[in-house]
C-alpha cells in the first residue's frame, strides 16, 4: 500500500535520510523503530506531506504521493497540539472537515466516537480545561475520524495511564481489523511486540534492519538456552555440543546460559546432560524486540 | 477553495464569539464617545464657569483707558491702595489683584497681578493681552485713528484653486478636502493594520505554540492556512470597525439628544464656535470659512471613486501588511522574539504616512509621489493622498495591480517560511536565516 523508495533528505546541516527505502503492506501494523533522532519523524513529516524528499520517491496504493491522499491519511504526531481555545466538539468536526468530510457525516462521527471512549459530556469543553490524557484522546479520536486508509501514530501511548493505553490499544486493533493500515513510531518495544506485523529500524538516519517481526525475531534466535539442574557434570561431556556463557548457583540448583554449537540440537544437548544431572528446567532465549533493538543500534556505533 | 473558507470561518466565529472581543467592541464607543463627551464639556464649561474678578489698583495716570471686561474676565477698578487691597483681598469677592504703577505707555513697566493662588498660565497671558490690547486703543485714540477704521483694512483673501484638465477645460481643485481625506483615510488604515495585523501574527505564533501545526500542515497547504486566517482576521477587523462606527454614531446622537433640550448649553457652544471664528468679523466669513471652503472643494471631487479606490487600498494595505505580519509569526517561536521583526515592518508604514502628508501633498505629482503611490509598501497611504488631485488610470490601474500581486507573493513567501519554521522548533531565526528559508527546496 505505501512504498517509500530511496528518500533522501538533507537539511542545512545534516543528513536527515539517506537513502531509505520501506515497503508497508495493506492491512498490516508497521513499526518505525530507532532512537532519538534517527530520522523517523522526518519520514513520516514525508510521508504525510509535511515537507517533501531532496530525492527518491513515496508511492501511495500505486500512485505517487500527491495532495489527494491527505484526506485519506490519519496523522497523530507526537508534538500533540489542539486549539486550546476551541470546544472540543467543534474542534474535532473542524479537523475532520479540513480533511474533506462533510458536516452532517462528521457530526454523526464524532458523536460515534466520543461515545465510544466515554467522552461524550466533553463536547462544550474547552481543551484547556482537560488533562493530558484527556486531550491525547481527543487528538485519537481527531486522527482516526476521516477512517483513513493509512494512520500514522507518532508515540501514540504517550501519557496515557494503562488503563487509557489499553483502551488505545483495542481501538487501534479493531481499526486495523477494519482494513486500516498502521504506521507506528515508537521507542516502546513491548508495544511493538504486541501489535507490530513488521517494523523497519532506523539508526544514523539509515534503515538498518527490516522485515516482519517474526522473521527477525527467528533470524535472531542464536540457538541459546537456559538450562537448571542439580548435579554436577564433567566439563569435557560439553565439549563440541554446547558452550557456557554464563553459570549461577542458587540453592544447590545451577543455572546455565548456553549455546548450542553450529550443527548440534537442543536434544543432543539433553542427551549429553540426562545421564550426570537432574534437569528441572530448558528453555530457549527467544531475543525480545528491545534486545535486538539495542543490539543493534550498538553494534553500528 | 473550501478549505480557505473553512479556515476563514474558524478564524473569524473564534475570535468573535470571544469574550473580550464582545467587551471591547461594546466599551470601545462607550469610552470614546465618553473622552469627546468629556472633551466638550470642559471646554463648555471651561468657557463658562471660570469667571475671575479681578481689582485693578490704579497708580496710573497716563493710561486713561479703562482696561475692558470681557466675557470670563472681569475687571474692577477700585480706589483703594495696593496695601489696603492686599490686606481686604481675602474678605472681598475678587480673585486677583491687578497693579498698576506709573509707567510710560512705550515701556510699560511693573505691573503685577497678585492673587491668593497663583495664577495659571492662560491666565496670566490673558491679562498680558488685555493690557497691551488697552494701552494699543489708547495710543491709536491718540494718534486719531479708530477701532472701525482700523477694522476696514482687513482683507479676506480666498484663492480660488482650478485645475486646467486634459480637455483644457477648468476643473475647481480641492486642496482642502484631500488634505482632510489624506490624514483621515492614512489614520484609519495605519490603525486597522496595527490592530489586525499584529492579530494575524499572533494567531500564526498560537498555532506553533499549541503544536497543533503539525496536524494542520498534513491537512491543508500553509498558503490556504495563512490566506484563511488573514481574510478571517480581516473580516474580525471590518465587523469590528463597522460595530464601532454604528455604535459611536448612536452613542453621539443619543447624547446630543440629551443634550439639546439644555437651552443654556446649546447657545454657550454656538457661542463658543462664535468667539473662536472671530465674532466681530461676522457673517461674511461665514460664507468664505474654512467649513465652506471644505464643503465646496468636497463638492469637486468625485466621491464615489474616492470611496471605492479607499475601500480598495484600505483592504489590500490591509492584506499586505498583514502579511508581513504573518511571515514573521511563521518566522518565529514566541512574541519576545518578533521586536526585530516588527520594527523593519512598521518603517514604511510610517515613512509612507509621514511623506505622504508632507512631500506627496506639495507636490502630488512629482517623482516621488509617483513611486511612492506605486510601491506596495507605501501605495495605500500615498495613493489616497493623490488621488483627489487626479491620478492618470494607468497609474491607479498598475498600482492596484502591484499591491493585489505584493499581497499574494507576500502570502507565498510567508507560508514557504511557515513550512520550513516548523521544522525549528526552539531555534532561534534571524533575518539571515528567513532568507535562507526562503530559498530553501522543500
Amino acid at each position: 500500500m505505501l512504498n517509500v523508495n530511496n528518500i533522501v533528505k538533507q537539511y542545512a546541516t545534516h543528513l536527515a535520510l539517506d537513502n531509505v527505502s520501506l515497503n508497508v503492506e495493506q492491512g498490516k501494523i508497521f513499526g518505525l523503530l530507532g532512537p532519538n533522532g534517527a530520522g523517523k519523524t522526518s519520514l513520516i513529516r514525508i510521508i504525510t506531506q509535511i515537507t517533501a524528499p531532496d530525492s527518491g520517491e513515496v508511492i501511495f496504493n500505486g500512485q505517487r504521493l500527491n495532495s489527494s491522499h491527505i484526506a485519506r491519511i490519519g496523522y497523530l504526531p507526537e508534538e500533540r497540539g489542539l486549539y486550546k481555545k476551541m470546544e472540543i466538539g467543534e474542534q474535532v468536526l473542524y479537523l475532520a472537515k479540513l480533511k474533506g468530510m462533510r458536516t452532517a457525516e462528521a457530526t454523526k462521527r464524532v458523536r460515534y466516537w466520543f461515545e465510544k471512549l466515554e467522552m461524550g459530556s466533553w463536547w462544550n469543553k474547552k481543551v484547556e480545561d482537560l488533562s493530558k490524557g484527556m486531550q491525547q484522546k481527543v487528538q485519537f479520536v481527531a486522527t482516526v475520524l476521516h477512517e483513513p486508509e493509512l494512520i500514522i501514530l507518532d508515540e501514540p501511548f504517550s501519557g496515557f495511564d494503562p488503563v487509557n493505553a489499553d483502551i488505545i490499544k483495542n481501538e487501534i486493533l479493531e481499526l486495523n481489523k477494519k482494513g486500516a493500515t498502521f504506521i507506528f513510531s515508537t521507542h516502546r518495544m513491548e508495544s511493538v511486540e504486541e501489535l507490530c506485523d513488521s517494523i523497519a529500524l532506523i539508526h544514523h538516519s539509515k534503515k538498518i534492519l527490516d522485515g516482519s517481526v517474526s522473521e527477525i525475531k527467528e533470524q535472531y534466535r542464536n540457538n541459546t538456552y537456559w538450562v537448571e539442574y542439580d548435579g554436577e557434570y564433567p566439563a569435557e561431556q560439553a565439549a563440541g555440543i554446547f558452550e557456557v556463557l554464563h553459570k549461577e548457583v542458587l540453592q544447590g540448583k545451577t543455572r546455565l546460559k548456553v549455546q548450542i554449537s553450529t550443527g548440534k540440537t537442543a536434544n543432543q544437548l539433553l542427551s549429553a546432560l540426562l545421564p550426570v544431572v537432574n534437569i528441572h528446567r530448558l528453555d530457549e532465549v527467544i531475543p525480545t524486540m528491545n534486545d535486538i533493538f539495542i543490539d543493534q543500534v550498538k553494534l553500528k556505533d | 477553495m473550501n478549505k480557505i473558507l473553512l479556515i476563514i470561518q474558524r478564524e473569524y466565529l473564534s475570535r468573535v464569539r470571544k469574550k473580550s472581543f464582545i467587551v471591547m467592541t461594546l466599551l470601545t464607543p462607550i469610552i470614546v464617545a465618553g473622552f469627546y463627551g468629556m472633551i466638550i464639556y470642559f471646554s463648555i464649561q471651561g468657557a463658562t464657569s471660570t469667571n475671575n474678578r479681578i481689582a485693578v489698583v490704579n497708580d496710573n495716570k497716563t493710561l486713561t483707558e479703562k482696561i475692558a471686561s470681557t466675557k470670563n474676565t472681569t475687571y474692577v477698578y477700585v480706589h483703594k491702595s495696593l496695601t489696603e487691597m492686599k490686606a481686604s483681598l481675602k474678605d472681598e469677592d475678587y480673585d486677583y489683584i491687578l497693579y498698576l504703577p506709573e509707567f510710560s505707555l512705550d515701556t510699560p513697566s511693573g505691573i503685577q497681578l497678585l492673587g491668593t493662588k497663583q495664577a495659571g498660565f492662560s491666565m496670566n497671558s490673558k491679562v498680558v493681552d488685555d493690557v497691551e490690547n488697552t494701552i494699543r486703543i489708547q495710543k491709536l485714540k491718540e494718534s486719531g485713528i479708530a477701532q472701525e477704521d482700523l477694522d476696514k483694512l482687513k482683507a479676506t483673501v480666498n484663492i480660488d484653486n482650478k485645475k486646467i484638465n486634459q480637455a483644457g477645460k477648468e476643473e475647481d481643485s480641492s486642496a482642502g478636502a484631500t488634505t482632510v481625506i489624506g490624514y483621515a483615510s492614512g489614520i484609519l488604515m495605519f490603525t486597522f493594520i496595527l490592530i489586525y495585523g499584529i492579530q494575524v501574527m499572533r494567531g500564526v505564533i498560537e498555532e506553533k505554540t499549541s503544536r497543533i501545526i503539525e496536524v494542520m500542515i498534513s491537512s491543508v497547504k500553509p498558503f490556504q492556512l495563512m490566506m484563511g486566517k488573514i481574510i478571517g482576521i480581516a473580516l474580525v477587523g471590518l465587523t469590528q470597525f463597522v460595530l464601532w462606527i454604528l455604535l459611536t454614531a448612536t452613542i453621539s446622537t443619543v447624547a446630543v439628544q440629551a443634550f439639546t433640550g439644555d437651552k443654556a448649553l446649546q447657545q454657550s457652544t454656538v457661542s463658543a464656535v462664535q468667539s473662536k471664528t472671530g465674532a466681530s468679523i461676522g457673517k461674511q466669513v461665514a460664507d468664505n470659512g474654512p467649513v465652506a471652503y471644505i464643503q465646496k472643494s468636497v463638492a469637486n471631487l468625485d466621491l464615489t471613486k474616492i470611496l471605492l479606490v479607499f475601500i480598495f487600498f484600505f483592504i489590500g494595505g490591509y492584506l499586505f501588511y498583514s502579511a508581513l505580519y504573518a511571515a514573521i509569526g511563521s518566522a518565529v517561536d514566541s512574541e519576545t522574539e518578533t521586536q526585530q521583526f516588527v520594527m523593519p515592518i512598521m518603517m514604511p508604514l510610517t515613512l509612507s504616512y509621514a511623506l505622504s502628508l508632507s512631500v506627496v501633498v506639495n507636490d502630488p505629482y512629482g517623482p516621488l509621489a509617483f513611486w511612492l503611490s506605486i510601491i506596495p509598501f507605501t501605495s495605500p497611504i500615498a495613493m489616497m493622498v493623490r488621488l483627489p488631485y487626479g491620478v492618470p488610470d494607468w497609474q491607479l490601474a498598475l498600482s492596484m495591480g502591484l499591491l493585489i500581486a505584493g499581497f499574494i507573493g507576500t502570502v507565498w513567501i510567508a507560508s514557504r517560511i511557515y513550512r520550513v519554521g516548523i521544522l525549528m522548533y526552539g531555534k532561534k531565526t534571524s533575518l539571515k536565516e528567513m532568507f535562507k528559508w526562503f530559498s530553501y527546496k522543500n
